[in-house]
């Protein structure tokens, strides 16, 4: 960074500053700068061209191109055309947002709602998991090392695992979980299906949480570390009990990792795929299904891929009102940081 | 009750609390190997023999599924696209750590731009591209390790190139700086110094985009048939196979977490500082 702050140095002269102050050598030495500027960034644009070329044909190109799909007669009949179907105009949002006498558009609507309780109870279960247990390895303890590392390990188990492992888990008769809440402990006297009807979403969310909380909590931890002990022990010698001083110290220095984590976790959430994919199938029924899975089906199984290029758009401009969103609120930690 | 005594105990109560958390943060894991070396019979029936544990599922599920091939597929196919990325996310990383250069900004936030795109958006048209190629060129993307190899770099490139810019920015300016002095071009700084000292940082982006590309399963379900199928795909046809074969699947299970896990755990210093820095830095 020190050859950019150059030009704002200059810049902040005074200006009524004759020109002749500056140094004889400054023209020759500026000179000399500017030319191994200039070649700096030509080596930068050299060493972007390879990424930039790569994110350029696979998802700026391929990412208009589904715009453009959005609004074409794409399906079972006009597949063989390919990019030469025909056109269609809005039709193919119509049918998704408009058009009651439409499937797709009930299984649209069951899918959005179905998001959103997925999306949020996902990021808060995570935030606030990680949040807990980054507090409690905050304090120093007998094996705090080990402890930390362990905690990691589900965020490793990969998500198709993590969705194998847990639907073996739900089963209702074998499964580990029925045998702990209903004949190891009794909180429930019968047997409830998870994988199936309302309580799949819930089998979704649970270890979409279970898988997201080490990541959370790294990010807090890092931010606990940094943050200066002093205001805490003068709160404290002030008589502010625990949950003050969390209120009213920890919880504001976190916003900014909170709002980054917001940002990205609602983001990365809304597009999961796997876990409902692997652990529900192809079609989880009208509980369950996201909307990732619904496009997924519609474009694959059945061929409609004007549609799903159409939901994906509608999918990505919610994303862009969410950034939107998220951005005024938390402008004020963005430049605080 | 004196004020030390209760401070003690509320100290010993934490760190029971934080034990019994970790206790069931992890019995997932715990139950998932303890499962997969049971036989099927017993994880039907409940009665888990933990004192003779049997290696039965692994032999089972290596031959019901060509799992060998899968895990061929996966390996290669990751570890190219890991390689790759990292090399391209190294050298746009040094760019936007250290030179300055027009539409810097726009590019940042291009580079952020991507991950605001759903998979399924850019998925379609490359499905159909790759269709097409097929079709009418003597390209073959489609069902190729070639294919997916440049999906995944493309798809892990961005978040490798935030995590080297990170590793890039927290080396010393004076190290290149010197070797500029002494002779170096910034070419040859970046390339003898810079990244040769990078070099944890590099491992982390690797194992990284590497842990990435080993969970994906939207594309690889898309874009292949059969011969270029992954890991992922692998478990999903064996759901649909053989669905109570329980035993088997969480020895699958197992296998494909090792890899990762000790990739993982090899790299971890570095990877928590790369996967800490983008929230904590901004």
């Amino acid at each position: 960074m020190s050859t950019h702050s150059i030009t704002p140095a200059q810049n902040a002269a005074p200006p009524d500053l004759p020109p002749t102050d500056v140094p004889p050598t400054g023209r020759g030495r500026g000179r000399g700068r500017r030319r191994s500027r200039r070649s700096g960034r030509n080596l930068a644009y050299w060493l972007i061209a390879p990424a930039l070329v790569f994110m350029v044909l696979v998802h700026l190109i391929p990412s208009a191109a589904g715009v453009a799909l959005s609004f074409k007669n794409l399906n079972t009949f006009t597949f063989s055309q390919l990019f030469g179907a025909p056109w269609t105009g809005f039709k193919n949002y119509d049918a998704i947002l408009f058009d009651s006498a439409n499937p797709l558009h009930s299984g649209f609507v069951d899918a959005a709602r179905n998001t959103v309780i997925y999306t949020a109870a996902t990021v808060t279960g995570t935030l606030a998991g990680g949040l807990g247990i980054a507090l409690l390895l905050a304090r120093q303890f007998p094996g705090r090392r080990l402890v930390r590392t362990l905690m990691l390990a589900p965020y490793v188990v990969p998500s198709f695992v993590v969705a194998v492992l847990w639907g073996f888990m739900w089963q209702s008769d074998s499964g580990i979980i029925n045998k702990v809440l209903v004949d190891y402990t009794g909180i429930l006297h019968d047997r409830p299906t998870w994988l199936l009807g309302h309580n799949s979403l819930l089998a979704i969310i649970i270890p979409s949480i279970w898988r997201g909380i080490p990541l959370a909590m790294l990010i807090f931890l890092a931010g606990l570390e940094t943050m200066p002990r002093e205001l805490h022990e003068a709160a404290a010698i002030d008589g502010a009990g625990p949950w003050r001083r969390f209120r009213y110290i920890t919880l504001p220095l976190l916003r900014p990792l909170i709002a980054v984590q917001l940002l990205f976790g609602v983001i990365y959430s809304t597009y999961q795929f796997t876990i409902p994919y692997v652990m529900l199938g192809n079609n989880p029924g009208p509980d369950a299904d996201l909307i990732m899975t619904l496009i997924v089906r519609q474009s694959f199984s059945n061929n409609l891929i004007g549609f799903g290029a159409a939901a994906s758009t509608l999918l990505m401009l919610v994303m862009l009102i969410w950034v939107a969103v998220w951005f005024r609120a938390f402008r004020r930690d963005l430049e605080a940081s | 009750m004196t004020a030390r005594r209760k401070k003690q105990l509320t100290s010993w109560g934490l760190t029971s609390l934080t034990y019994a958390v970790l206790i069931v943060m992890l019995s997932p894991i715990l139950w998932l190997i303890a499962s997969s070396l049971q036989t099927r019979g017993q994880l039907a029936s409940g009665d888990y023999n933990l004192l003779h544990p049997t290696v039965s599922a692994f032999k089972q599920m290596w031959e019901s599924v060509d799992f060998g091939k899968y895990l061929t597929n996966s390996l290669i196919i990751c570890t190219a696209a890991a390689l790759l990325a990292t090399a391209f996310a190294a050298s746009a990383g040094y760019a936007l750590a250290r030179l300055p250069f027009r539409g810097q900004k726009a590019f940042s936030v291009g580079i952020v731009g991507t991950q605001l795109v759903p998979g399924s958006m850019f998925l379609l048209p490359v499905f159909l591209g790759f269709i097409w190629l097929k079709q009418n060129t003597p390209i073959h993307l489609f069902d190729t390790h070639i294919g997916m190899i440049l999906i995944y770099t493309a798809f892990f490139t961005p978040v490798a190139i935030w995590f080297m810019r990170y590793f890039f920015l927290a080396i010393p300016p004076e190290l290149e700086e010197a070797a500029m002095v002494d002779g170096c071009t910034r070419f040859g700084a970046f390339w003898r110094v810079v990244l040769p000292s990078a070099a944890p940082g590099l491992a982390a982006t690797f194992v990284y985009a590497f842990l990435l590309a080993w969970d994906e399963l939207l594309f690889v379900t898309a874009l292949t048939a059969s011969r270029a199928e992954t890991i992922p795909v692998g478990i999903h046809n064996f759901i649909g196979n053989y669905s109570e074969e329980y035993a088997q699947l969480m020895a699958a299970g197992v296998v494909s977490t090792i890899p990762v896990m000790l990739a993982f755990f090899a790299t971890q210093r570095w990877l928590v500082q790369g996967l800490t820095a983008g929230a904590v830095k901004g």
